[in-house]
């Protein structure tokens, strides 16, 4: 089979322009795109640059864009692209700096990312040296789920986020945390959980589930930061922006029933933030003279108010 | 056809406009709803699990108890809905929430109740022929680009769960098709609004705005429809600060699903309260009134 390759290129250094090679190659009917990148450059190129590591669809290393959608190179096969007929376009991975060609820069990306979530076990103790500390298979499951991330980074690729804003921290590095965070044998949930309320920390997540969509291990990344997030309701919000916001909710819920959208803008601004709160004028200001704005004193209780506030009361005396 | 009708909030607080217009289209649609008035907020994704899947077991109970499914008009009440009645189809789980928090006011969740956006209801239940007889004003020439937010489209297991509802990922486009209307497609169609980090991270989400609504404006959109009112507030309440932080000019006009509906239906403009948005919808008042 032959099949004509697209890719993008990109000399190292930040003066360098972007641009692409055109091959053709000749192929066996089963190859794959890493096998075609390969040839390209024992054969053609030399110059070509890419990562690959195990070559099964198991390390990760070899992430790329082909015709658009994020994939590794070693499990994609050549022929229905070739089939289709034109260039196949190979690309690197969104969201992340590129060093060389589709090499691209993991430290920015991910690792250093990860550093910051506090990468290992902070033992509680419970095992003595000798022995060991016994946990429940059902425990442990979602530990292992989470250790299966083989961090091929598809899920901060495919993150809504990290497009506009590069240093949220990514669905990657959030998984690791969660990792530890539902190890029964880790006792620094307190320590983890006020790291991951720093500013461009979990709070920055918009719940999309596009992460979970991308991961191919269903480790459910956002999941687990919608899980993250609730543990640190529990535990008393730090995140001074994000509690008022959660608490102005919670209250509305709980005193009417419904949400006063009106006091949750307010409120999640604080009442003494008078910087915060003039932002807010000019579209407030539109809104009431075009009769859309929510005005906080017509918010009324909704009937059976009463019963969802115990529902609420009774939730938080258990969970807390 | 009935509906259990859950309203949300936003569509009487920060998209009044929204609640209105939907009720008239489901009217001249002839469906029928009951609206269903003693139940909480949804959670909205803000409140935690904890505290969210008992409040929505006790509406989902309601609704069983009366015997009709839920209709929904936002996108998150959907998905929060959806993802609860998910959690709560475990027997065990269903049955410990029903003890502790529902047994209380004499309510119990069987688990059976269905949970439909207004967009589902007219495309699976009401059906397309079917509406398409009831269109009175084509849409001839108007260029709009479908919005779907995260909740309409994610997580599958929750809103695909199956081939045929596999379907329901290009119902937006479909109604474009069926109202007469012109498709101007772009990609961010199914990515976040940005409304979740409005408060943790005004700046991104500011940025996700523009970049929708100017994406949606280069491939000539007159409007975007959107079945979401959170995205509504994003899309058209936030995109006067995100053209300021932007340093850009959009100006494009963002549609309640029902309003869009409601204009092909023979609605007019102010029927749909198409005043009460933030960017003006001048430009497809003209056009829609040129079509009458
Ligand atoms: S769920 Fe959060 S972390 Fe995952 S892709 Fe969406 S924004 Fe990114
Ligand atoms: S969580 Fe899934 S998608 Fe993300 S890096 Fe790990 S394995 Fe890849
Ligand atoms: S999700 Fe939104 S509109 Fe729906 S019930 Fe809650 S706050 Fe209200």
């Amino acid at each position: 089979m032959q099949a004509n390759f697209s890719v993008y290129r990109k000399e190292p250094g930040a003066g360098s322009k972007a641009g692409r090679s055109t091959y053709t190659v000749e192929l066996p009917e089963d190859a794959t795109v890493i096998d075609a990148l390969l040839k390209i450059r024992d054969e053609q190129d030399p110059t070509l640059g890419f990562r690959g590591s195990c070559l099964h669809g198991y390390c990760g290393d070899c992430t790329v864009r082909i015709n658009g959608k994020a994939g590794f190179s070693c499990a994609v096969k050549v022929a229905p692209l070739a089939a289709k007929g034109g260039e196949i376009a190979v690309e690197p991975i969104r969201n992340m700096p590129v060093i060389k060609d589709l090499i691209s820069d993991w430290d920015t990306f991910l690792w250093d990312k990860i550093d910051v979530i506090k990468p290992w076990l902070e033992p509680n103790g419970a095992a003595s040296l000798d022995g060991e500390e016994l946990i429940d298979d059902k425990v442990m499951a979602k530990v292992r789920q989470a250790m299966s991330c083989f961090y091929c980074g598809l899920c901060d690729e495919g993150c809504t986020v990290l497009p506009v804003d590069f240093k949220f921290v990514g669905p990657a590095a959030l998984t690791k945390a969660s990792r530890f965070l539902c190890d029964p044998r880790d006792h620094a949930t307190a320590e983890r959980l006020r790291i991951l309320e720093r500013p461009k920390g979990m709070w920055d997540c918009v719940h999309c589930f596009e992460a979970s969509e991308h991961c191919p291990r269903e480790i459910a990344p956002t999941e687990r930061i919608i899980e993250m997030r609730d543990m640190a309701f529990k535990h008393g919000i730090t995140n001074e922006k994000v509690a008022r916001h959660h608490h102005s909710f919670a209250n509305s819920v709980r005193n009417s029933g419904w949400l006063d959208e009106g006091r949750l803008a307010i409120e999640s601004e604080g009442l003494t933030n008078i910087k915060g709160l003039m932002k807010l004028l000019p579209t407030a200001a539109k809104a009431v003279a075009r009769g859309k704005a929510p005005i906080p004193f017509l918010h009324h209780k909704r009937p059976g108010a009463d019963k969802i506030a115990r529902i609420i009361e009774k939730a938080e005396a258990k969970e807390k | 056809m009935k509906y259990a009708f859950y309203p949300g909030c936003v569509s009487r607080g920060g998209c009044p406009e929204l609640y209105p217009a939907a009720v008239r289209v489901a009217g001249k649609l002839g469906i029928e709803l009951e609206e269903m008035k003693d139940v909480a907020c949804t959670g909205a994704g803000v409140l935690p699990q904890y505290i969210t899947d008992p409040i929505n077991a006790r509406t989902f109970a309601k609704a069983e108890r009366m015997g009709l499914p839920i209709m929904t008009i936002c996108s998150t009440c959907q998905g929060v809905f959806g993802q609860a009645n998910l959690r709560l189809q475990d027997p065990e789980y269903r049955a410990r929430i029903n003890r502790e928090y529902l047994a209380d006011e004499g309510l119990e969740y069987g688990g059976t109740v269905e949970i439909k956006h207004l967009l589902w209801v007219v495309m699976e239940d009401y059906g397309a022929d079917h509406l398409k007889a009831m269109i009175s004003r084509p849409l001839k020439g108007l260029k709009v680009s479908p919005f779907y937010g995260c909740f309409l489209r994610r997580p599958p297991e929750v809103i695909t769960p199956t081939k045929e509802t596999n379907a329901r990922k290009s119902y937006l486009e479909k109604l474009i098709d069926i109202v007469g209307a012109e498709l101007a497609d772009f990609g961010g169609k199914g990515k976040c609004c940005g409304f979740p980090v409005l408060t943790a991270n005004e700046e991104s989400s500011l940025s996700m705005t523009a970049k929708h609504t100017s994406e949606a404006k280069s491939k000539g959109a007159d409007c975007m429809v959107t079945p979401c009112p959170l995205c509504h507030l994003s899309l058209d309440g936030n995109q006067p600060r995100a053209e300021q932080q932007e340093g850009t000019s959009i100006g494009l006009p963002i549609l309640h699903m029902p309003q869009f509906l409601g204009l092909a239906l023979g609605f007019s403009p102010a029927e749909m309260y198409l005043k009460r948005h933030i960017v003006s919808t001048m430009a497809v008042e003209s056009k829609v009134n040129m079509m009458t």
